[in-house]
């Protein structure tokens, strides 16, 4: 295995050695003596960029650092206009290296995860959870993007295949409980320390790695391009799905299902060198077929959300009748873990939901002894979902934290409330995507570009 | 008007770890912006304490709210007084000569550019080469600690500090406490004696 990627740093002339961003780092990658620099241990790192979030240690303009400023801009991978003040703990970006391929001749297609929108307008003086899809699907365009897609789309695909893969492992009494594989912090983490346990974890490509495999294929035949022409962009709320789309096993023929990753902070950086004012955009559609998305895509920002829209699709599919109430609110809440029942027909399912990758443990140490009674688990690594990911505009003061992170989140369920689809079975496009190009659920096609698998890895 | 010893604020340094958070937290309380978030900041951070960090120790320093207060009473624009038992400066009326920055034993005080809607003011200065032309620089105030007295939930820092190393001191009022806390083991002590 090559040497993964640094994409979690911390400057050792900002760093007072706090310790803060120990506290918060679930899995103990973070060295240090107390009062002394700090350093983030690459191999150990699940690339969450929780400390990222946390750190306060900041370069004061009252007391200039030995680097220049312009270099650790360079270094960070932001633009020389940035003007943000910089912290000791970062996240490598790729916001440079994004502008320098949208002025070559490629064919750029671009996803949004659905957290973004309802965090970015926070970095342009909106206030928090402001819901912003309209404007940054208006901006991406204005950025100078041919397609404007969006995650959700295969957020409502892995529904489908991740539905009837469980349900398919239900009836033929293959291996439960089966685990969610969204969130690449968490599949890094199985990899490294519950590798036995990984033919639990769903077979299922995230969604960013599914609009990937999709851009190059299917979008890439709609526009009659060839698939070394298209270059695939996603902004995500996640530093790690950088590390997600660099994995050997999220490309096909040679081509990566994602080109560049970069985060909600950064296509803020993006949108601001483009001297776009954000604020006064009108709102605009998100292209099609790829675009179109159901309320159960986009609340998968939220942890519960992923449950929540494979229930109401799971429901469906062995009932044969929909949900009785599309709200299921016993899979909503916020850090920790929680569990629950439905039963369909005359079967119980037991489902769990996990936020905050450090509260995992005690179910894999059960699972392992075989004593998990429990057929579905969704885990996220970050505390309250995609919503509070580690590229997520940044919270100054961590009194306010909790407020902004509820502010994103009612809004991201009432963008799903006030969808007109709210179940991602009913996605026109998606519905339309298996009938032209993907044939069925777990089928051929399916399986060789929306599934994947998982290796040991040591740390 | 209270008789009584102006407030400050202490920072026990056996409990500070050095985050800075007091700092953010206090250029937050002082900017007239609503940006919560790093990306929205329209100015730099500007605090008014400063963590200080040697082998030795790791503490904040602000001002002491002096009694006769050296700043004031070098003004030579009369820009700081005594207003609702703190020491304030007059961003207004400051002039930015530094007099008090020197005056200052405990160097609570450091000249900040002054930010108006996202961008610092500038003023005409006159231009070092040419004696007859002028410049452009950024207009400078002497920030300093005001206790927040502007501010409903009172001291910024006191209530971000994650290690709760700072505390807001009513000198009169801890006095007042220690003598009792004395004559109580006074009693004590001389029940001792029978
Ligand atoms: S990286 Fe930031 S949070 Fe961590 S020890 Fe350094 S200053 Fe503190
Ligand atoms: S990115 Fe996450 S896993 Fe890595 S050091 Fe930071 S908190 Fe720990
Ligand atoms: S917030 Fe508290 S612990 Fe952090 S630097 Fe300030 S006084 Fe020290
Ligand atoms: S700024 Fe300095 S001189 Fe002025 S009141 Fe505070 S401690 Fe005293």
């Amino acid at each position: 295995m090559t040497k993964v990627r640094e994409l979690i740093k911390i400057d050792p002339e900002l760093c007072t050695g706090c310790e803060r961003c120990k506290d918060v780092c679930p899995v103990n990658a973070i060295f240090g003596k107390k009062g002394e620099p700090h350093r983030v241990e690459s191999s150990r790192c699940v690339f969450c960029g929780q400390c990222v979030q946390t750190c306060s240690g900041y370069s004061s303009v009252l007391d200039e650092p030995e680097t220049p400023r312009a270099d650790k801009l360079r270094e960070r991978g932001m633009f020389e206009s940035t003007t943000e003040p910089l912290f000791a703990a970062y996240c490598a970006g790729d916001a440079l290296e994004v502008a320098a391929a949208l002025k070559t001749d490629k064919f750029s297609m671009v996803q949004c995860a659905p957290s973004v929108r309802v965090a970015i307008g926070e970095d342009f003086g909106m206030p928090a959870g402001s819901l912003t899809p309209g404007k940054m699907a208006a901006a991406l365009r204005r950025i100078g993007f041919s397609r404007v897609y969006d995650t959700n789309f295969a957020a409502d695909l892995t529904i489908m295949e991740e539905g009837h893969e469980l349900l398919a492992r239900i009836s033929t009494d293959a291996t439960l409980p089966m685990f969610t594989s969204c969130c690449p912090a968490w599949v890094r983490f199985m990899e490294q320390h519950y590798s036995d346990l990984l033919p639990h974890l769903s077979s299922c490509k995230s969604p960013q790695q599914m609009s990937g495999a999709l851009f190059k294929t299917y979008g890439a035949d709609i526009d009659g391009k060839a698939r070394e022409e298209i270059y695939s962009v996603a902004v995500m709320p996640c530093t790690c799905k950088k590390y997600e789309s660099a994995r050997p096993e999220m490309s096909m023929d040679g081509y990566r299902d994602v080109d560049a990753v970069i985060t909600t902070r950064e296509l803020a950086y993006l949108i601001r060198e483009a001297g776009i004012d954000f604020t006064s955009l009108p709102d605009e559609d998100f292209d099609r077929p790829l675009g179109t998305y159901t309320g159960a895509g986009n609340i998968f920002g939220v942890t519960g959300g992923v449950m929540e829209a494979a229930l109401r699709t799971a429901y469906e599919l062995v009932s044969g009748e929909p949900v009785p109430d599309t709200d299921l609110l016993f899979v909503r809440g916020g850090e920790g873990t929680r569990t629950a029942f439905i039963t369909i027909e005359d079967k119980t399912f037991k489902v769990a939901v996990v936020a905050g990758l450090k509260y995992v443990a005690p179910l894999l140490e059960k699972v392992r002894a075989g004593e998990a009674d429990v057929d579905f688990v969704e885990v996220m690594c970050c505390p309250s979902g995609c919503i509070s990911g580690g590229g997520q505009p940044k919270v100054l003061l961590p009194t306010e934290r909790d407020e902004v992170y509820m502010c994103r989140r009612k809004s991201i369920y009432s963008h799903d409330k006030d969808s007109k689809i709210r179940k991602s079975h009913e996605n026109p496009d998606v519905q339309k995507a298996y009938a032209d190009f993907l044939g069925e659920p777990l089928g051929h096609t399916s399986h060789k570009l929306l599934h994947t698998t998982y290796t040991k890895r040591d740390i | 008007m209270s008789s009584s010893l102006s407030n400050f604020i202490a920072a026990d340094s056996e409990k500070c770890i050095g985050c800075k958070l007091c700092e953010i937290a206090c250029s937050q309380a002082h900017s007239e912006s609503t940006a919560f978030t790093v990306g929205a900041l329209t100015s730099p951070i500007l605090p008014r304490l400063y963590v200080v960090q040697t082998p030795e120790i790791t503490v904040p320093v602000q001002c002491r709210h002096c009694e006769d207060a050296p700043c004031a009473n070098c003004c030579p624009v009369s820009a700081i007084s005594r207003k609702n038992g703190a020491i304030i400066v007059e961003k207004k009326l400051c002039v930015g000569c530094k007099t008090c920055m020197l005056a200052c034993p405990f160097g609570a005080i450091e000249l900040l550019p002054v930010y108006e809607n996202g961008k610092p003011i500038m003023q005409p200065v006159l231009c070092e080469e040419n004696e007859s032309s002028v410049d452009e620089a950024p207009m400078l105030f002497a920030g300093k600690c005001d206790l927040c007295t502007d501010r409903a939930k009172g001291p910024a820092c006191v209530e971000i500090c994650p290690e709760k190393a700072l505390s807001l001191i009513d000198p009169a009022r801890m006095k007042r406490d220690r003598n009792i806390k004395a004559a109580m083991s006074f009693l004590n002590t001389s029940q001792n004696f029978s």
